[in-house]
Order: structure tokens, then sequence, then C-alpha cells
């Protein structure tokens, strides 16, 4: 693991053309040149904007059912089973389902709407509808690993300091925000950390539903690494690209930890 | 009482609506692969049509899709062998040594979780490339395993941390060697875990598809990318991609019924008992 790192490194500092076999040392010029390109800077923008999107749209639903759940009394397990599928089932898989509910005229959301007599936007034609199916792609796939985190975590609440909760009166939400979340704030930020990681390297999906389009409106960073490295064949700047990526993870989540703790230092 | 069962009714029913919208693309991609175009495209969509079970037939036979399985399993098999003996050896390894510098060396396991799988699609597919690897099976097996070995050294581990200690004071006591410990103590108690292990990189061999797409070729392609890449020339082209796309989803359902109390662990690992 660490050996390709190391050679990705190595990789970014040249301008290497994999066709002809050129290979020249140039530094940190492909740093440089991703620095200046808008390209680059649109492509993070978008990626981050994506990815806050669909991991907070995944933890606000995979909490709220990960919370019914736990007060449900029956059937847990079966429904449980049944919400995961899609988190399991291959990501290209699951983006050709998507994709049929999806798609322009036949699609079933359009064709459901047409009979409804509504005329359907083009869910993957139309630039803002792209990034909105893309961020509710991701979502189906991924809030199912939400709700069983969470639902686990809910299960591991003391019991004896929720009844003490309840005695003193405190309602359906009050338990939920005051005493269960305080309580599995670990757990919640290992899933985020982990959630954000991989929503940035979301990239079977987006490939299989929309290849980045309609232009780059669905571009995300790893998209735009791909296209570089494998459609350009400029595999120097794809490494210095993918590095950059990672130093950008890497940021963000230092950056949310910090965050949480800040909070928690103010609450006391 | 009454009210308690009332709420509890209308929590049922409505994570039952949840449930239901969240299955409804599986559902409806089902469909498709039974139905006739003609009944495929209809507008307002049809429910109620005869079913025919055709297109399985035909993308699966006659359209070669056979040969990718074939790919999917040999590669998808070597993998979790290969990583799976590999992890559970390092594993027991960690969960017995309990110093600062396997610490250290867990945790930036863990941090390899979180590279950007590009980053090391690019110099495999350079490396690859210039030893001729491409299109062939031990190029992708080689990358899955080492994406896959993190996960399978985590997941291992939070088995044997379950094994009571006493366990090996007393084997050791009894005079087994250090790897007769290993064999005949460690492994046999952890085995159902060596199973979901070995399950679960399965599943992440089965399901990957940036290094499949880069690294194979017509000879090596997994399902994933054989199913991505199935062109739109034939007319059939919707009922067939549907057919092909429940065929390898099948394999994975049954993997979640095995699975399904290890869920939990599986993905949250590291998560509950840190």
């Amino acid at each position: 693991m660490l050996y390709p790192l190391g050679y990705a490194i190595w990789l970014s500092l040249y301008n290497y053309d994999i066709g002809s076999g050129a290979r020249d040392f140039i530094g940190l010029g492909n740093y440089l040149a991703l620095l200046v390109d808008p390209r680059f800077w649109d492509t993070l923008n978008r990626t981050i904007l994506i990815v806050l999107a669909a991991v907070g749209l995944e933890f606000c639903v995979g909490l709220l059912v990960a919370y019914g759940l736990y007060r449900l009394t029956f059937g847990v397990r079966t429904l449980n089973l049944l919400m995961f599928l899609p988190s399991i089932v291959t990501p290209v898989v699951a983006a050709l389902f998507l994709r049929w509910i999806f798609i322009g005229r036949w699609g079933l959301l359009s064709a459901a709407l047409i009979s409804l007599g509504i005329f359907p936007p083009d869910f993957l034609g139309n630039p803002t509808w792209a990034r909105i199916t893309v961020v509710l792609a991701d979502a189906w796939q991924f809030t199912p690993f939400m709700i069983l985190v969470l639902y686990a975590g809910l299960n591991t609440v003391d019991q004896s300091q929720i009844e003490a909760a309840q005695i003193d009166g405190a309602g359906v939400w009050m338990l939920l925000f005051r005493i269960m979340l305080p309580s599995i704030r670990p757990l919640i930020i290992f899933v985020l950390a982990i959630r954000l990681m991989d929503a940035f390297r979301f990239f079977d999906t987006i490939y299989v539903l929309t290849s980045g389009g309609p232009g780059t409106a669905t571009e995300t960073i790893t998209l735009y690494t791909y296209a570089l490295a494998f459609r350009l064949l400029q595999i120097g700047k794809a490494s210095a690209l993918g590095v950059l990526t990672l130093l950008v993870t890497a940021a963000l989540i230092a950056l949310m930890i910090r965050l949480i703790y800040r909070r928690e230092r103010g609450a006391f | 009482m009454r009210q308690r069962d009332k709420t509890q009714a209308l929590l049922f029913l409505s994570l039952c609506a949840f449930t239901a919208v969240n299955l409804t693309p599986v559902i409806w991609g089902v469909l498709t692969s039974i139905k006739h175009p003609v009944d495929a495209f209809s507008v307002p969509p049809k429910l109620i049509f005869a079913p025919t079970f055709e297109f399985h037939w035909q993308v699966w036979v006659e359209k070669a899709f056979w040969h990718y399985l074939i790919n999917s399993v040999v590669i998808s098999v070597a993998t979790v062998v290969t990583s799976v003996s590999i992890g559970t050896m390092a594993a027991y390894g960690f969960s017995r040594m309990r110093n600062q510098a396997s610490r250290g060396l867990l945790f930036g396991l863990l941090a390899m979780r979180m590279f950007p799988h590009i980053l090391l699609a690019i110099p495999f597919f350079v490396l690859a490339k210039s030893l001729g690897l491409i299109n062939t099976y031990p190029a992708m097996i080689l990358a899955l395993v080492a994406i896959n070995q993190p996960f399978t050294i985590w997941l291992m581990r939070s088995f044997f941390v379950d094994v009571p200690h006493e366990l090996y004071e007393a084997a050791a006591i009894d005079g087994c060697s250090a790897w007769q410990v290993f064999a005949r103590v460690a492994l046999p108690v952890v085995r159902p875990g060596l199973w979901v292990t070995a399950l679960f990189s399965l599943l992440l061999a089965y399901n990957e598809f940036l290094f499949a797409l880069v690294l194979t070729g017509p000879d090596t392609k997994t399902l994933p990318v054989a199913i991505a890449e199935y062109g739109g020339e034939d007319i059939n082209y919707w009922s067939l991609s549907a057919a092909a796309a429940v065929g390898i989803m099948l394999p994975i359902v049954a993997c979640m019924m095995a699975l399904q109390r290890h869920l939990v662990r599986g993905l949250a690992l590291g998560a509950i008992k840190g």
C-alpha cells in the first residue's frame, strides 16, 4: 500500500505521457498547473457540495429511521434486512437500477409524473437536476449503512439513564437529542468521518449514472482524475490531483474533528 | 396502552413505507428484466404484464455473460483466499501484541481506508502496464488484495480480541508451540469470524469497479465492468441489461442472508469496540 502511494507521488513530479512513454521531470509543475486550473477548483467545489449534501441527508434520514426502529417493538430485524439491500448491491448495478428510475421519458419517475399530467424535468440532462439526482443516488445507497450503525449505537445507550430521563418527564425527542445523541457522540463522529472519506472517492455510481455530465455538471474530483489519467493519458498530472485529493480529504476530516471537539469544550 | 399500540402501528407503517420506497429501484429493475420491451416502455408504467425469462437466458448464455461471471469468480475467490490467509495471521499477531508500535501500525492501516482509490489505481496501472500484466488475473488479484488488506486485518482482529487470554496461556502450559497455539487453539475458536471475513471480502472483490475498469481487458473483464460497458446497440438492450443486473445481484442477496447477524460488525468495525 505504501509503495504505490510513493510511486504515485513520484509520478506526480513528472510530465508523463503513457502513450509515447515520454517522461520529463518537472518538479512541482503539475501541482502549479492544477492550482491555476479553473476546472480543478470547479470540480473541487462541486465535489464538496455534493459530498456535504449527500452525507448530511444520509445522516438526518438515517438518524430518524434508526430512532424509529429503536422505538419499534416488533419486525425490526426483517425491516432492517430489507432496508439494507441497496447498500450491498454492486454499486454499478445499483446505479443502473437508479438510471431506470430517473432516465427521461421512460424512467419510472418520469413515466409516473407524465401519467399524472406533470411534465417532468430531465433528471439526468439538466445540470441542477443531475446534481440532485447524484446526491439522491448516494443517499439511496448509503443511508442504510447510517441506519444500521446508528441503530446499533442507540442500542448501546445505558438503559438506566433513559429510564431516569423518562421519569423526569423527558419527551420522545428530548430523549433523543439530550440523552442519546450525546452519549453516542464518538460513534457519530466515526460514522460521519467514514462516510465523508467514502463519498469523496465516490466513483462507480456517477460514472454509470451521468459520467460527470451533462457537460461537467456532476464531475467530481475522482472522475476528473480518471479522465486525466485514462482519457487524456496525463499520468503525472492525474497523480498530482490524486495527492491533492488525499490532502483535501485529510484536511476536511481534521477540521471536522476539531469543530466537534471545540463545541464540546464550549458546552462545559 | 391503547395509545401505545397506535403509535407502534403508525411507526411500523411509516417504516414500511420508507422500506418500500427504498426498494423501489430494485423491484423495478427486476420487473424490467422479465418484461417484453413493449411493456417496459409503456407510459403509464405497467404493473400487470406477461412475464418472460427469455432475456435472462439471452444475456447470460447467448451474450456470453457467463464468461464474465467466470472472470469475476476466479478473481474474487483468489482475492479472498490470499487476503484472508495473510490478514488472519497479521490480525492474530496484532491481537497478541499490545505495544505502542503495533497500535501505530494498526491506525496506519485504518488511515489507508481513506485513500482515494483513484490515487492507487494510477500507479497500479502504470506498474501493470510496464510489467505487461494488464488484462491478466494476477494484476487484478494483487490490486484487490492490497486494497482489501486493511479491512480483513481489522475485522479479523476484532474476532481474535474476543478470545479469552487464559485459553492461550493454558495451551502454552500444555506445551504448544507459538504456531500450534495459533493453528490449533486460536483458529478453531474464531472460525465463524473467519467465514464472515471471507464473505465480506468476497463482496468487496465482487463489487469492485474502478480497479476492474482500469486493470482488466477483454479476457478478464469482471461483471460490473461488463455490464457498465454493455452497449445500447441492441434493440432489447433494456431488458437484457436488466436481466444481467438482476443476475449479478442474486449472489449478493444470498451473501446478505448469510451475513445478516454480522452486518454491523463488518461495516462499523472498530466503532463499537475501539
